[in-house]
């Protein structure tokens, strides 16, 4: 794994912050991964962002906290972050991913209203990494196969980011390219 | 001379999230060529949505527009097809190599797009490309630009080769904005309400299509 050191950091400082009880400080964390997730497009680093980014709404949220299987899937949670983050300590990549694909057996696991809120928390937050990491200069097409979502989502939702509004995008004036349309149509 | 029009997967999918392709078939009907698309956008607009229930119809209504010819695939030799497969691989690695940051190379673009660059080399008649999200067209159009957006959002030293890339400066992009003003300009839209056109722009705008806030407000004044 290219990026052991960085997700330590991470990891160390979402455990911190999780005792703090600093749910906004667990999203900037996750937003902080996406800097070197553009770059490396490690799988490790986009799957440790999601879950991190996931923890952080569910947190964030009330609603489900009464459903009777929520203690158990959120102490479980827990737990495989802490494991997974021990691993990484030890360097043993193997049990890292062992623990990030148990996180992902854990919601497949759930059922009923928990498991579809659990699982559109978990959609929703790769599409919100996805649009993250286009923001960065990344293209829709190489940020929905990194992510493994489809360019519809992301662009359905890039689309209200103000993307288009960076000065730097505006690499031609209007009235050229409006020209360069009205030509092909000639 | 016959022409063509490529478009990428996104400005697809935006007028099929805005429920406005009837204006691209009429859109067909003006233009004196054909709407291409590549095997990659094929599988992107309507492949892969077809497993999801959220955008099926959507897929379903860009397939019928397949069948019909209204988009279609580029009729090309075997020696064409040979030559698009080289150029595109050859865009994926001059792109995706393009620029560096923290000793590594930063992969850019994707199959899809790489796809639909390499077909407007590849073709001989005039081509333009339809893109709508903001990497591809930056890397045509001004790859230092892009360099500098990389460099603010990853916050490192972004360097970049741009020499290596000249090929690509003479291609022509145009957004599904652009479409929708020749299709009010030529009166294709059906709807009555003076809104319309705004309301369509804005919809493409919020569906993905990278336009700025002032180049909206100026296609509605033209």
């Amino acid at each position: 794994m290219e990026e052991r050191e960085h997700i330590l950091k991470i990891l160390k400082n979402v455990e911190l912050a999780l005792k703090k009880r600093n749910y906004t400080k667990i999203k900037s964390l996750s937003n902080n991964i996406v800097h070197n997730a553009s770059i490396s497009q490690d799988p490790d680093i986009i799957s440790t962002a999601v879950i991190i980014y996931s923890l952080s709404k569910l947190l964030e949220r009330e609603a489900y906290k009464d459903n009777r299987n929520w203690d158990k899937f959120y102490n479980q949670y827990i737990q495989h972050i802490k494991k997974a983050n021990m691993a990484l300590k030890k360097d043993n990549i193997a049990e890292f991913r062992q623990e990030i694909d148990l996180i992902r057996k854990l919601i497949q696991g759930l059922s009923g209203k928990l498991k579809d809120y659990i699982h559109d928390v978990f959609r929703k937050a790769k599409i919100n990494k996805a649009s993250k990491i286009y923001e960065h200069g990344i293209s829709m097409g190489k940020t929905a196969k990194i992510l493994g979502i489809s360019i519809w989502e992301l662009a359905e939702y890039s689309g209200k980011t103000g993307i288009g509004d960076v000065n730097l995008a505006v690499t031609m004036p209007l009235k050229k390219r409006i020209k360069l349309a009205e030509e092909i149509f000639r | 001379m016959e022409k063509n029009l490529i478009f990428d997967a996104g400005p697809l999918i935006n007028f099929s999230m805005n429920g406005i392709l009837h204006i691209l078939k009429k859109l067909k009907k003006e233009f004196k060529g054909d709407f291409i698309i590549t095997k990659e956008v094929y599988h992107e607009i309507i492949e892969y949505p077809l497993k999801i229930k959220r955008f099926e119809l959507g897929a379903l209504q860009l397939k019928e527009l397949f069948d019909e010819g209204i988009i279609k695939y580029a009729d090309l030799t075997g020696q064409e097809v040979d030559e698009l497969r080289k150029k595109r691989n050859q865009i994926l690695d001059i792109s995706n190599s393009l620029y560096r940051a923290q000793g590594k190379n930063i992969h850019i673009i994707d199959k899809g797009e790489a796809a639909a660059i390499a077909l407007s080399l590849v073709l001989k008649e005039p081509t333009a490309l339809v893109i709508d999200e903001r990497t591809a067209r930056m890397l045509i159009e001004n790859p230092d630009n892009l360099r500098k957006i990389l460099q603010k959002k990853l916050r490192t030293n972004v360097t970049t080769k741009i020499n290596n890339f000249k090929e690509l400066k003479n291609l022509k992009v145009i957004r599904s904005t652009e479409l929708i003003y020749l299709a009010h300009k030529k009166k294709l839209i059906e709807l009555k309400d003076p809104r319309a056109y705004e309301a369509m722009l804005y919809g493409l705008k919020y569906k993905g299509c990278s336009i700025s806030e002032n180049e909206v407000q100026q296609l509605k004044r033209l």
